[in-house]
């Protein structure tokens, strides 16, 4: 689902090969489950799929990938990670309010467009994505250089501190922040429910950030100068940070930089991140071949995990697999089965429909619903659909009706879809109303769903199959209408008696119950001329609603 | 003037009684036995024996004579085409109620017209055979007729009724579900984690009446919860959280038709078995050319022993060849949270090129084995919103739900 922008020339660099467009388009990006969606002055959109691999949302990370795939480099990517000496002190304050930090140097390095451009958006689909929006991985890379360790990570007073914070000039308390800059606005509600804010400073009181809004201008802009970095993230597992911490100075490393760990002090424990140890995996290669329904032996299997950077050899009938520390998605044998069969390439796979015979049939209400589409066109009413999606005043007060129960959506997208309906005339009314100047009559019908609460319900709600009907035309009436139903129950075998029972939405004395088979299973009569001006419609209009089970 | 009666009618057709009793007496019969053949026997005997054509001897009928020709018959064939009758003649036919006399103020109505030049054609002039003296207006046949609007299926219902009976000809078993799901077969069941952010609330609608449903099953409850905790026995190492049963019962309407299939699978159905469902579906989007506030997915699983990677490619290129008429597939490495693998389907189609057609892929085990299914489950979707719209020529996806019933009139039943 990430959408990454990349230089396809970077790409080539990286990967250390002149890989031609076509070649990555056809077959190349299929190997980081991506889809190139646009191409235009050497910039390649790319939509990588695996929302649960951050690792390939980089042009480092799909370099990374590319060069097992093309046998530049196989097996498990060698990240060296040395120490820098330096430590973050973790306040025991923080505990309730973000929990969790890692820390990690990257020194040497050497920054142009592109690469500073990568970094800013591997941060952004990281935060967006993986971070749950920043609430639960916030990062921050520093210019190392202007910072004197060790590093602090603490809480302070909405007031208690003034710093200038990127994009702005003057400086400004937490509190302020979270007012007036446009990235506390936005993620104010993170952390604005707590006493004190998350705060990141150096042992001279030089701040790096309020995690997770904002970094100051002081030490937390990157440029074309910087050579040696720090970076922080936080948020509430640590698992989760460490993956994000390794997929970034992963990406670090390939662009040349060294890797220094930093020792992270928690109140009664010390971290030492990143920790790039690979993590382990065994699988059954019988489960894979049966899976598959491939015939491949373990040595060609063992072969295609080493394309897709996995360290993998044969023991005692198991295949045991190393992966890189930056990847969380693997829970399952699964997972590693499908990196064999894409490093296999999907499209050798010859296809073969499973050979099982069933003998189909439809839903017996669906069914049946469709006797009852050819009935009505038959009638010649034409069929309509409308949404399900409807809201309280169209269902109840238009209709002439006491406000009733019925399913309310708690984040509606607008008021006027805002429930579900619970009939189907309303919808039917609105339908017309959206066509009074086309050519009457209008005979109009739907068959479709409603929802009625019904509290003994799994649900607590019912999802039924009604039918609705609408005659209008400036003599349409009672008359009218009732042959209509009369029509279609006679045609479907029903027998059924219609008696007299008045209904807000009809005229007093025009409208009867529908009963069939002992049961009530509708409404029948001529729309009320206050509901005709509540929808704006100036014809007259003779309707009915029916349950499909009801007559079924 | 005179008509036929439905009995004249009725022998004009099959023959008189007394043709068809001379027909039968070729050479003499028990009267008995002639009078089980034939119809109207008693009829038939008493003009035959009238007119000396037949004689009856010791219980047996002898043949006289035949005529040339039914002078009966012929005067009734002279009615039918509204000839003249002479007078004697028509008294028979008359007494043997085979006519009767059109009446009067008919053939008053009828006589006004002689000569005249008619546009519509009435009935009497029809019955007394007087249309013979009237002119016929010629009309304009060349313009087209009155428009009319017939009663039409929906277009898009049309497409979705097909589909169904497509699926229903693969030898899928239809199934259906509620609208409005708890969270717990719309996300647990599917194995999609609590704190996803698929799960919040720019991704999917919650409810806030009702606000809580049931939870199924007890045990299939604890299966779900335990894989998520710590992958239970799936061989999954779970998403490590905390579990809580209280975000599961939240009610929602359904974010799409993965639902259905978990619901079959804890069902206990067929195994091997195929099943699909077309549902209703609700995510928060703004009404425009390319969104709908709620939309339509085919959703399909294929249970059995044994399945693998290479049927759900077989499964997959019929649907692309028998449903979109493909000519040429394409499969795509894809991620979708219930399946691994997961394959994407790309189809070209003869006039449109390569279309994304839909997604599939094997459920993992973590989503079956909770529900009580220990075979691999093929599953299925196909964006049928999509394909209704390149199959109607639609630009517009609002026209799938068209409010304009001028165009619905208008539109084309393919």
């Amino acid at each position: 689902m990430p959408k990454i922008e990349i230089s396809l020339d970077d790409l080539r660099t990286l990967l250390r090969s002149s890989i031609s467009y076509d070649e990555l388009e056809e077959r190349g990006i299929l190997f980081v489950k991506g889809e190139i969606e646009g191409f235009s002055d050497d910039m390649l959109t790319v939509d990588i799929k695996d929302t649960n691999r951050p690792d390939l949302w980089s042009v480092e990370g799909i370099a990374r990938e590319l060069r097992g795939h093309y046998g530049v480099s196989e097996g498990l990517p060698k990240i060296k990670i040395e120490s820098s000496g330096i430590s973050m002190n973790v306040n025991k304050k923080v505990e309730k309010v973000r929990p969790k930090t890692v820390a990690a140097v990257v020194k040497g390095l050497t920054f142009d467009d592109e690469f500073i451009k990568q970094i800013i958006q591997l941060q952004e689909k990281i935060h967006m994505t993986y971070g749950r929006n920043r609430s639960e991985c916030a990062i921050g890379v520093y210019d190392f250089d202007q910072l004197v360790p060790p590093i602090n990570y603490t809480t302070v007073k909405p007031d208690g501190i003034k710093f200038v914070p990127l994009d702005f000039s003057e400086e400004m308390t937490p509190r302020e922040i979270l007012e007036k800059h446009p990235k506390g606005r936005e993620y104010a509600h993170i952390i604005d429910k707590f006493d004190e804010y998350p705060l990141m400073i150096d042992s001279e009181e030089n701040v790096l950030s309020i995690p997770p809004i904002i970094n100051s201008v002081y030490t937390g802009k990157v440029s074309q100068e910087t050579k040696n970095v720090f970076i922080e993230m936080t948020g509430n597992s640590l698992e989760r940070l460490q993956v994000a911490l390794n997929v970034l100075v992963a990406a670090f490393h390939d662009r040349g930089g060294t890797v220094q760990s930093v020792e992270v002090n928690y109140p009664r424990e010390t971290v030492v991140t990143p920790d790039m140890t690979p993590r382990e995996f065994s699988i059954d290669p019988e489960e894979c071949r049966t899976l598959l329904g491939l015939d491949i032996t373990d040595d060609e299997m063992t072969d295609l995990l080493k394309k897709a950077r996995y360290d993998a050899k044969s023991v005692g009938g198991k295949i045991k697999v190393k992966y890189p520390a930056y990847r969380n998605d693997i829970m399952h044998s699964r997972d590693i089965i499908e990196d064999i069969a894409i490093a296999y390439d999907i499209n050798k796979i010859e296809p073969d429909p499973p050979k099982i015979s069933t003998i189909g049939h439809a839903d017996k209400t669906e069914e049946f619903s469709d006797i009852v589409r050819e009935v009505m066109t038959g009638l010649s009413f034409q069929e309509v659909l409308t949404f399900s999606l409807i809201n309280k005043e169209s269902l109840f007060t238009k209709m002439n009706m006491e406000e009733g129960e019925v399913c309310e959506i708690a984040n509606p997208i607008s008021t006027t879809w805002n429930s579900i309906r619970s009939w189907l005339l309303p919808s039917i009314m609105d339908f017309l109303c959206a066509n009074l100047h086309v050519e009457y009559p209008q005979k109009v019908f739907e068959v479709g769903d409603v929802v009625v609460i019904d509290e003994s319900q799994e649900t607590a709600t019912k999802t039924k199959k009604k039918l609705a009907c609408a005659v209008s035309d400036p003599d349409a009436g009672y008359e009218d209408i009732s042959s209509i139903l009369d029509g279609l129950l006679r045609s479907l075998g029903i027998y059924y008696e219609l008696k007299a029972k008045d209904h807000e939405s009809f005229i007093e004395g025009r409208s009867a119950e529908i009963i069939a088979k002992g049961e009530s299973v509708g409404i029948i009569g001529e729309i009320h001329p206050q509901v005709l001006n509540n929808w704006g419609i100036e014809k007259p209009v003779a309707a009915f609603e029916i349950d499909i089970d009801g007559i079924k | 003037m005179y008509r036929l009666t439905e009995e004249g009618q009725r022998y004009l057709e099959r023959g008189l009684p007394e043709r068809r009793l001379l027909e039968i007496l070729e050479s003499p019969l028990e009267i008995k036995e002639a009078s089980v053949k034939l119809e109207d026997f008693n009829i038939a005997m008493q003009w035959a024996k009238k007119e000396g054509w037949v004689e009856a001897k010791e219980g047996m009928l002898h043949l006289i004579e035949k005529p040339g020709e039914f002078q009966v018959e012929e005067a009734l064939k002279k009615v039918l085409k509204k000839d003249e009758l002479d007078g004697d003649i028509a008294e028979v036919l008359l007494s043997r109620k085979l006519i009767e006399e059109i009446r009067d103020d008919i053939m008053q109505r009828a006589k006004k017209l002689v000569g005249t030049e008619i546009t519509e054609l009435p009935e009497e002039l029809i019955s007394t055979g007087l249309w013979r003296e009237v002119k016929f207006k010629p009309y304009n046949v060349e313009s087209p007729g009155k428009q009319i609007h017939p009663g039409k299926r929906q277009p898009y219902q049309r497409f979705i009724s097909s589909m169904k009976r497509k699926l229903v000809e693969l030898g899928f078993v239809e199934v259906t579900g509620p609208a409005i799901e708890t969270e717990f077969w719309n996300f647990d069941a599917l194995f999609q984690p609590q704190n996803h952010p698929a799960r919040d609330w720019t991704s999917t609608y919650q409810l806030k009446h009702p606000k809580h449903g049931k939870l199924p099953d007890e045990k299939i409850v604890e299966q779900v919860s335990a894989t998520h905790q710590d992958g239970w026995t799936t061989g999954s190492t779970g998403w490590k959280y905390r579990w809580d049963p209280e975000i599961a019962a939240r009610l929602m309407p359904r974010a799409h038709g993965t639902c259905l299939s978990a619901r079959t699978l804890a069902s206990g159905p067929d195994i091997p078995g195929k099943y699909f469902g077309i549902a209703r579906c609700y995510r928060p989007d703004f009404l425009d050319a390319t969104h709908l506030i709620e939309f339509n997915q085919a959703e399909g699983i294929v249970i059995g022993e044994d399945l693998n990677l290479k049927n759900l490619l077989g499964i997959l290129e019929i649907f692309a060849r028998e449903i979109a008429g493909a000519e040429e597939v394409k499969f795509l490495p894809d991620y979708y949270p219930f399946t691994e693998p997961s394959v994407q389907l790309s189809a070209k189609h003869p006039e449109l090129g390569w279309i994304e057609f839909g997604g599939s892929g094997i459920f993992r085990e973590e989503l079956t084995k909770p529900l009580g299914i220990d075979v691999p489950v093929l599953a299925w979707g196909i964006g049928i919103d999509r394909l209704a719209m390149f199959k109607l020529g639609i630009n517009d996806i609002r026209y799938l739900f068209a409010k304009d019933l001028a165009w619905l009139r208008e539109s084309k039943v393919v």
